[in-house]
């Protein structure tokens, strides 16, 4: 008992500091009308070096271009359960308008707390929800997946490339496929061999997990995790490197060739406008590389000059839509056809998408 | 010279002048931190005391975090006064979770009378058997049940991601759309919600009182029973308890047991009162069970400390969400939060222990100082 006594001690000589203090500035202060505020959910830490470091950028590239008339805040670190729904009401109640939620695993957070709250506008990055407050959005990373396959294929010499991967997810598979089959044009024959980390973020799992691949012979590494681990263990045996989510070439420029990147502050920027002037609108956004939502990190110095050449071509026909990297013939691990000639995959297709293509090492199902 | 040596009398006002004088230090040492980077400390402080208890619906947000702290905390109080080490409250709320998860779901179309004992007892079921392993394990091949209990939480939280990640097994949802683009497990019936309990504006959830409950449990147990007191007997000495005819390796397995029972209750909490579905990646994110070493480390394992320890905790993690944001850097929260957890550890240590500084200091070769600061 004596140490309840001592911590309702405690409890009343903070409640006393803090009531004793009168200047208090913090608190929810009030947004006029021509200001508004917006705020952004992490999974994450914003020094991640990847996803959530993207998205991050994102909100200060929103505060650049509105400048005074918006107001921005984050919350990072925050963990997938019950805490999401306290971090959007103590949000809501600090004044905030539009809130961004950047981690699937927020979703039903979200989508409950939009329910109770209307006048509020969510959005949540990668998710399948939506209200009349509440809109989705994404990016085909797959776009600069397949320019940063054709790197990674042009760099390995035996055409055996590894790649670290989150989870067994469509978002992930389409992901491989179109790694895999962007190397191939560049190293006919090229496989990708896949080893599953189970989380976005760990950066010692990251690490082992490109170390085994590196162990088991692949000369060109890719990941599609959040962290530029995999490039810390590519670095120790000299071997080319693609990142993701944010231009990660600082960390190791010897062996970096390119990785697929979000640009999310133009989105950002145009839906914080929106929610301001009253136009906002639930949507369903799938941004791609032809309106910059994706793109492709700057090349490294060991990328030859010609292979950038070829890469560029293919961006340039990716962004006027001559070129679909998912269209048929697309034969899956077996041999088999699954998108004959003369198909293609749409869009609702990739969300569902469970079967690699051919060339690609380890099962879609996991482990 | 300076001399930390045990008090022999601990007096009356040490008890609340210490944890007075240890929150002023961390006022003191937290502002001058908050000054040096640029905040207001007296702005911080009463914004973490608002929205961690004060503002409407503060205290309600806190118990959601508390609840498991709570449990996980009784966990670690009930085996650690054995000094019987079981650090896998994780795994054995983790287990609870999948039971009781499993079980909601099975029951999908009974009443809520039978679903949520049925909860209850599966989390109390598959958390006890979890922890069993370690117990037996040290009962009867002396292994160490630090390393097997914290080893096995890493294979609690991989069955939970094969059930939902890499198998289609019963837990996991096959049937939505949501569920293709991104694994997820079965959401359980509204019947397999757990009910909360409303007092003055606050929402109680059923686990914390099933929380309150135990604790008191806990302390008749250990206060007041032969289980108990050979528990204690066994915890200073498992020689001396063995010559006085007591059941020791039986002991060690049925404490064992009652720390993952715990811990299991804290796991189908998760799912019955929280989150309504398995969910590994944010179960494993939360890791409740380390924290409950904390939780009952600072309450010195009393198990009714531990509900306020809890409490403690559960609002300073939700305060410490509201205190970030762009101004406001995650680092600089951590480093508040940490403060107040030492300074209230070291006032601990100031009721229990003096300082004295010796009269001629250099005269005399200066003794060893007694390696007796431990707090458990």
């Amino acid at each position: 008992m004596k140490n309840t006594v001592r911590f309702a001690v405690t409890m009343v000589a903070a409640l006393g500091l803090g009531a004793c203090g009168g200047t208090s500035t913090a608190g929810t202060g009030t947004s006029s009308a021509s200001t508004i505020k917006a705020a952004w959910i992490y999974v994450g830490p914003i020094t991640d070096h990847g996803w959530t470091q993207a998205h991050d950028e994102g909100r200060k590239y929103v505060e650049q271009q509105l400048g005074s008339s918006v107001q921005t805040t984050y919350k990072e670190n925050v963990p997938e359960g019950p805490q999401v729904a306290q971090v959007v009401e103590d949000l809501i109640r600090d004044g905030n308008k539009i809130i961004f939620g950047t981690s699937f695993g927020f979703q039903d957070a979200m989508y409950a707390e939009a329910q109770k709250h209307p006048d509020v506008k969510f959005e949540q990055a990668t998710g399948t929800k939506t209200a009349a407050n509440m809109g989705e959005y994404f990016g085909a990373a797959e776009d600069a997946d397949y320019l940063t396959g054709m790197a990674l294929g042009a760099a390995s010499k035996k055409g055996k490339i590894g790649f670290v991967a989150p989870f067994p997810i469509p978002e992930v598979i389409r992901e491989i496929n179109a790694i895999t089959l962007g190397a191939q044009t560049t190293h006919p024959g090229a496989t990708v061999q896949v080893v599953w980390t189970n989380t976005w973020f760990d950066p010692t799992k990251e690490k082992q997990a490109a170390q085994s691949l590196l162990s088991l012979g692949v000369d060109a590494i890719g990941q599609g995790q959040d962290s530029p681990a995999t490039g810390d263990a590519a670095k120790a045996v000299n071997v080319p490197w693609s990142g993701y989510d944010s231009d990660q070439s600082s960390y190791a420029p010897n062996i970096w060739l390119t990785g697929t990147v979000y640009h999310w502050g133009p989105y950002y920027t145009k839906r914080v406008k929106a929610a301001m002037d009253g136009s906002w609108k639930s949507d369903n956004y799938y941004g791609s590389i032809a309106d910059g939502m994706i793109g492709l990190a700057p090349y490294g110095s060991s990328v030859a000059q010609s292979v950038q050449s070829q890469i560029n071509a293919k961006m340039e026909a990716l962004k006027s839509g001559s070129f679909y990297e998912f269209k048929g013939p697309l034969k899956d691990q077996s041999g088999a056809v699954k998108v004959p000639s003369g198909t293609k995959l749409s869009v609702s297709d990739l969300y569902a998408i469970d079967w690699f293509v051919q060339g690609v090492i380890g099962s879609p199902k996991g482990s | 010279m300076i001399r930390i040596e045990r008090r022999l009398t601990e007096s009356r006002w040490l008890v609340a002048a210490v944890p007075a004088g240890s929150l002023v230090a961390a006022a003191i040492l937290s502002g001058l931190i908050l000054l040096v980077t640029g905040h207001d400390p007296v702005a911080t402080w009463s914004r973490l005391l608002d929205r961690g208890f004060f503002a409407p619906g503060a205290m309600s947000a806190t118990l959601v975090t508390a609840t498991p702290l709570l449990l996980t905390g009784l966990a670690a109080a009930a085996a650690f006064r054995m000094q019987t080490w079981n650090i896998g409250a994780e795994g054995q709320l983790y287990l609870g979770a999948v039971g009781a998860s499993g079980i909601g779901i099975a029951l999908r179309d009974q009443s809520p009378f039978l679903v949520i004992p049925a909860m209850i007892l599966a989390g109390i079921v598959t958390g006890a058997a979890w922890a069993a392993i370690p117990g037996v394990l040290r009962a009867y091949t002396r292994t160490n049940e630090i390393i097997t209990s914290l080893m096995l939480n890493y294979v609690a939280g991989l069955l939970m991601s094969y059930l939902i990640f890499d198998s289609h097994s019963y837990w996991r949802d096959l049937s939505t759309f949501t569920a293709r683009v991104f694994p997820q497990g079965k959401y359980l019936p509204d019947a397999a919600s757990w009910p909360n309990f409303p007092l003055g504006g606050i929402a109680i959830p059923l686990g914390f009182v099933l929380g309150m409950i135990a604790a008191a449990v806990l302390w008749v147990i250990y206060t007041a029973t032969r289980f108990g007191f050979e528990a204690r007997v066994i915890g200073d000495s498992r020689a001396a308890a063995h010559y006085a005819g007591i059941r020791t390796r039986r002991k060690i397995v049925a404490v064992m047991a009652l720390s993952g029972a715990l811990a299991g209750i804290g796991g189908a909490s998760e799912i019955g009162d929280f989150r309504h579905v398995l969910d590994p990646r944010g179960l494993q994110q939360a890791s409740f069970g380390y924290a409950g070493i904390v939780v009952a480390a600072l309450a010195r394992l009393n198990p009714f400390a531990v509900i306020v320890v809890a409490i403690l905790l559960g609002g300073l993690s939700n305060a410490g969400f509201s205190l970030q944001g762009a101004t406001f850097p995650a680092g600089l929260v951590g480093t508040l939060q940490g403060l107040i957890l030492f300074c209230a550890l070291a006032g601990e240590l100031l009721v229990h222990y003096r300082i004295r500084f010796a009269r001629r200091a250099g005269a005399a070769p200066p003794a060893p100082v007694p390696a007796r600061a431990e707090i458990a």
